[in-house]
Parts: C-alpha cells; sequence; structure tokens
C-alpha cells in the first residue's frame, strides 16, 4: 500500500449540478414514489453524508449507481476496495428497498433506471447542490 | 427558513440563525442551523475547549499510555474522570492523570524544563508504562514551549519508551470539536506506521470512534471475534497505543462516531487506500444491517446473521416490552454530537418514544443534517444552545426525560425533567443488542420513577394524594395497556447488572481457516 503525500485541493472546487429541486415539476405519483426512497436513505443511512461535496457526489454515485444496477439485476463491477465498501451499502440499500417497497417488484428495467436516476439527482440536490452546509467546500477533510 | 427565536435570546440576535424548527415539508435545502461556530458573546455556552476535545474524548481512553498534560493543573483536573471510558488494564487511564503544574513563574521563564522533568518523573513512577501523550494547554501554548523538542530528547535518552505531542491548545478551534480533529491528523502524521502489526486474519479492521463507554467496545469487539476478524485497533476506547500505530494495515475502517474520528478514516483512505463504512452500533436494525455490512465486504455474511438471529432471539422481547410501555413519551435528545443522529430514529422506531428536540453542544452542520432527517416533524433543532434556552426549551416542549450531559442534565433534574446521562451512560454499556435493552431500561425508569413524581409536586402549593402510600409498576406503566400486554411472563430487562466481566473472561471463539496461510 503506497503512500500518498499529496493533497488534492481542487477538489473542493466542484461543479453544481443543481439550481433547485431536479424533481420540482415531476407527476405526483412518481414523487411520492421517490420519496419514499429517499426517506428510507435520510432516516436510516450515513454514507450520503461524508463531510465534503466533492466526497459526497462520488458517494452518492457510486452507492446510488451499484443500487439501480442490483435492482436491475445487472453485473457490478468492483475493482477497488473502496468501490467494494459502496457496493456493500448498496446490497443493503437495494434489500431493504425491496423489503418496504412492493411497487419496486412491478417495474421493468428502464423504469427502475429512471427513477433511481430521480432519486439519484434527488439525493445530490439535498446533500450538495441545494444543501446550507457551509464546510462543505472546505479544502481540508 | 423556518428559524426559532428563544425569548431569552433576543437580546443575541445572531443565536436566532442556530435553532430551527422543522416544520411540514421542511427538508436539509430549508432547514438547517448554523454550527461550529465561535460562540457569541453573551451566551453562556455548554461547550469545553479544544485540548479537552483533544485530550478528555479521544486521547485518554487509550489505555496503556501516561496522560500528561502540560499546563495548570486545573486544564487536567476539569478533564479527569468525568466519562466511564473504562479498559481491561485495571482503568489506569481513567485512575491517573498527570499534570506539569505550571504556574506563574514558568510563564515568565518557560516551563520546558519543568516539562521534562515531569515526564521523567511520571516514567520513573510507573515503569511498567513506556507510552506517553503530551497535551499542549493555552498557557504552553501562549508561551511557545516547545514540547516535541523536550518529547525527542527524552525519546533520545530512553529509547524504550514513545511519545507522542498533541498540540491542541484550548483556543485551537470554536469548541472541542477543534480538539478532535487536531489529535485526529497528529496521530496520523506521527504515529500511523511507524509499527507493523501482526496479522492474525483474513480479515482486518480498525474499529474507528468507539470509546468504550462503560464497556461499549468489548459487547462490539465480542461479536466482531465470534465473526473471525482482526480488529487491529480501537481508536481509541480500551486501544493500545502500539496497536494504533499499525492502523495503515487494516483492510476496512468501521467508523462509529464520525464527529470525532472521521478525520483519521478520511486521511487512512486517500494515503493508504482503505476504505470507510460508517455503521451504528446502537438499535437493533441499525447493528443489524451494520454487521451484515461488515461481513459482506469481507465474504463472511453467515457469521453475521448468525449473530443476529441468536442476538434477537434473545433480547428483541424484552426491547418490545419496554416499546409497549413508551409510547409516544416525549425526549430531549441533547448529547454533545454524534448521539443526536445514531439515536434519533432509533429510539422513536424501536422504544416508540417521541423525539420532541435534537440539540448539540459542539457538532457541525453535518451532524445537523443528519439529526434533522432521522428526527420527525415539529422537532426543535439548536446548535451551541445556551443554559436560558435549555430551560426555555424545556418549559415549553414539557419532555418526559431528556438524554444530555450531566451539567445541563442537573439543571433539568431541578426542573423536574428526569435526565439520563448521554454522554457516559447511566447503566450502560447501550451498544449491542443486549445494551439497546439496557438503554431502553433505563429510560423506562427515568420515565415511570415514583421519585421523580414525587419531585414534582411542590406542597406549598399542588393538590396531592395523602392516601395512596405505594405505586406497581402496573398502577404506574401498565395501566392503560391491554389485557394481553399486562398478561405477558415478560417482566423487563432479565441481564445481568454488568455484562462486561464474563465478556473478559469469554475464550470459547470459533477459529476460522486462514485463506491466506502467511500474513502480508
Ligand atoms: S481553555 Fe485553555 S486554560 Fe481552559 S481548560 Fe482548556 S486548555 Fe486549559
Amino acid at each position: 500500500m503506497a503512500k500518498k503525500e499529496k493533497k488534492d485541493i481542487a477538489r473542493a472546487n466542484y461543479p453544481k449540478l443543481y439550481t433547485s429541486d431536479p424533481l420540482a415539476d415531476l407527476d405526483a405519483d412518481t414523487r411520492e414514489k421517490v420519496s419514499e426512497l429517499e426517506n428510507y436513505i435520510m432516516k436510516n443511512c450515513l454514507w450520503q453524508f461524508n463531510s465534503r461535496g466533492w466526497d459526497r457526489r462520488k458517494q452518492n454515485a457510486g452507492i446510488l449507481g451499484m443500487t439501480a444496477q442490483l435492482l436491475i439485476g445487472e453485473d457490478v463491477e468492483i475493482s477497488t476496495a473502496i468501490d467494494k465498501c459502496y457496493w456493500v451499502d448498496a446490497v443493503l440499500l437495494a434489500r431493504n428497498f425491496t423489503a418496504r417497497c412492493a411497487w419496486l417488484g412491478g417495474m421493468g428495467a428502464e423504469e427502475l433506471r429512471t427513477i433511481m436516476t430521480k432519486l439519484h439527482a434527488r439525493i445530490d440536490w439535498l446533500t450538495i447542490d441545494g444543501s446550507l452546509n457551509e464546510e462543505l467546500t472546505v479544502q481540508n477533510y | 427558513m423556518p428559524y426559532h427565536e428563544f425569548e431569552v435570546s433576543k437580546v443575541i440576535p445572531e443565536r436566532k440563525l442556530h435553532a430551527v424548527v422543522k416544520g411540514p415539508g421542511e427538508d436539509l435545502t430549508s432547514c438547517l442551523p448554523k454550527g461550529y461556530l465561535n460562540t457569541i458573546p453573551g451566551s453562556i455556552s455548554e461547550r469545553g475547549c479544544a485540548y479537552c476535545g483533544a485530550k478528555h474524548v479521544i486521547g485518554t481512553p487509550m489505555k496503556d499510555v501516561i496522560h500528561l498534560s502540560h499546563g495548570p493543573v486545573g486544564c487536567t483536573y476539569d478533564t479527569w474522570q468525568t466519562k466511564r471510558y473504562i479498559s481491561d488494564n485495571n482503568n489506569f487511564q481513567l485512575k491517573y492523570t498527570f499534570a506539569s503544574d505550571v504556574k506563574e513563574k514558568h510563564i515568565v521563564f518557560g516551563a520546558e524544563k519543568l516539562l521534562r522533568q515531569n515526564i521523567l518523573e511520571a516514567f520513573d513512577a510507573f515503569p511498567e508504562i513506556k507510552r506517553m501523550t503530551i497535551y499542549q494547554t493555552c498557557a504552553t501554548a501562549l508561551i511557545g514551549d516547545d514540547m516535541a523538542a523536550i518529547a525527542e530528547e527524552v525519546m533520545a535518552e530512553r529509547p524504550d519508551v514513545d511519545i507522542f505531542v498533541c498540540n491542541s491548545p484550548g483556543f485551537g478551534g470554536p469548541s472541542q470539536s477543534g480538539g478532535h480533529h487536531k489529535i485526529n491528523i497528529a496521530w496520523l502524521n506521527q504515529k500511523v506506521g511507524t509499527l507493523e502489526p501482526e496479522i492474525t486474519s483474513d480479515y482486518v479492521i480498525n474499529y474507528v470512534g468507539e470509546y468504550n463507554i462503560q464497556g461499549d467496545q468489548e459487547v462490539m469487539l465480542d461479536y466482531f471475534k465470534r465473526m473471525g476478524i482482526q480488529v487491529l485497533s480501537t481508536f481509541t476506547g480500551n486501544g493500545t497505543y502500539d496497536s494504533l500505530r499499525g492502523m495503515h494495515r487494516a483492510h476496512l475502517n468501521v467508523l462509529e462516531c464520525a464527529r470525532s474520528a472521521e478525520y483519521i478514516c478520511d486521511e487512512l483512505r486517500a494515503r493508504y487506500g482503505i476504505p470507510r463504512l460508517d455503521i451504528d452500533g446502537f438499535g437493533h436494525k441499525a447493528l443489524g444491517d451494520s454487521l451484515r455490512k461488515i461481513g459482506l465486504f469481507f465474504g463472511i455474511e453467515d457469521r453475521a446473521e448468525a449473530i443476529i438471529a441468536e442476538e434477537t432471539a434473545r433480547w428483541k422481547p424484552e426491547l418490545d416490552w419496554y416499546k409497549e410501555r413508551l409510547q409516544g413519551k416525549r425526549v430531549c435528545l441533547w448529547p454533545g454530537g454524534s448521539k443526536l443522529w445514531h439515536w434519533a430514529h432509533a429510539i422513536q422506531e424501536e422504544m416508540g418514544v417521541k423525539v420532541v428536540s435534537v440539540y448539540t453542544k459542539f457538532g457541525h452542520q453535518g451532524d445537523m443534517e443528519k439529526g434533522v432527517s432521522r428526527c420527525g416533524e415539529g422537532a426543535l433543532a439548536i446548535d451551541d444552545p445556551n443554559e436560558l434556552e435549555g430551560q426555555e426549551a424545556l418549559r415549553t416542549l414539557k419532555p418526559d426525560v431528556i438524554f444530555t450531559g450531566k451539567r445541563p442534565g442537573e439543571v433539568a433534574k431541578k426542573m423536574r425533567v428526569p435526565y439520563l446521562n448521554a454522554h457516559a451512560y447511566h447503566n450502560g454499556p447501550y451498544k449491542g443488542f443486549e445494551g439497546w435493552v439496557r438503554f431502553a431500561r433505563d429510560i423506562y425508569n427515568a420515565v415511570y420513577s415514583p421519585m421523580h413524581r414525587l419531585s414534582a409536586i411542590d406542597i406549598s402549593k399542588d393538590d396531592y394524594e395523602t392516601g395512596k402510600g405505594f405505586v406497581t409498576r402496573r398502577m404506574l406503566s401498565d395501566a392503560d395497556l391491554s389485557e394481553d400486554a399486562k398478561a405477558s411472563p415478560i417482566t423487563g430487562y432479565t441481564g445481568k447488572f454488568d455484562p462486561i466481566p464474563d465478556l473478559r473472561k469469554k475464550t470459547d471463539y470459533p477459529v476460522f481457516a486462514r485463506r491466506v496461510a502467511a500474513a502480508e
């Protein structure tokens, strides 16, 4: 295991993806469904709250991306220990989603992909782009 | 933005930004108090200093170490013995505290000689202890004492000793949290990688942000050992100095208190590629999912499932017994930092109580994000409250019980609100499947205590019953329950007074064959 000394300070200047709630115009039924998933994450998970915005971006993309693949039934590629950590959280999330939201079972691959993309956008909005947390852009941990 | 202005703080308008009420439809983009800012002058904060955060919270739970504060004796005394982070070496780190006892003359002439003499005397007084941590305080930082140079000198003179220098004087941050950060990074920079640990399992973790309050760490270690996982180090409760020097060899960092220890996990991830997995050791569901995740990571989920099944079968019925009796009880969850999110959701789901307020003394906005998310509508969230705000909140929210530190806890008691110690616990450990039932038992006893009820009566003006000499459980907590619930053969927690001695004696852990024969 190599010891990396250099710190990447540019990472604190990550670009914004959303300037307003990306789900504002969503139809009520889909909104309701995304809310159910969002509520589970916000009450039970911790991975979306790493201390810095750039880190949250990676966590959200890694874990929610893999959760979508698991729900759809696609293979998940795990090449590093950090990927494996994402996968672990994704497995638990997929299981808890399936156990709580029976409607997920009736969805096809495209519908699942769409709803998970919306969920990802919403979690990014809540925890990064729309967040009131002023420490997200601090350069150090 | 749903800010909440306290009547008592109208004279400190800045305080308004530090409290919010979570209204219907509010989320984190509209409802989050400010946090981790300098305390506003005029507000009598309950915070500790950055030296306290480094020494008292994180440094001292290390058990085989002389913890020496370089400064006046008061700094040391005030950070001694008020947190029950026990250890299995007869509590050396709790029993003894050391100070260089700096006086006015040293401020004028320097205190380095004094420090050196104190280090040598302390090692001589405890010849079996070869490790030391020295902590900077305000006075010695201001006069510019070079603690690191003295430590180097002593280590050169006595090659069998090792000294860690923690440069986190009281003014080094808005609160104790500044000290958490400093000691995390200092330990990583100075000590991690200076000793190669022996690897005895295919599955190796650091257990980080765990302080062994009343035995929490030992409970969790039992689960890890039953899964065949090697816990290389615990940062820092019941942990040894030398094991923490080998943190760089773990496969996974399992992080419990992100508030106090995420920094070292994040840096271990950046520098050594060790992933960070956040877990919750509190609550049956959260703990079960945490063990599952660790199991999944190593491909040994079946071992986690076996533990979860056994422990749930043993303890869940007793937890449910309390849940039935605690329905709707109003709780103010006012801890220091991480427990506001560790506990907020789990106590509502698994014990039936309602969290009416969360606060944090030294948490950052990140902690409030987790806390606000995990409590329900109507909850009042307060950052760095002052004493008058606390009293106002208790008067308006009328909680049945409060979980907080011992200073605000004593104030609450005087206001006739039963209090449980959120930092050092009442009758812990609270972690683990059994520990969670112990917590429920303590809540039940606090809420239904006949003594508390009596204390709430002001005999100079209130009516009170004179014909009733005693009350029983059936009259107190069971009166409104269904006949089925009343007929339950369960009567609450049936574990031991203290479960830790048995854990320390336990040796019959399973031995699993290793996949990789040679240690890496
Ligand atoms: S603020 Fe300074 S003087 Fe006061 S206890 Fe902390 S280190 Fe000591």
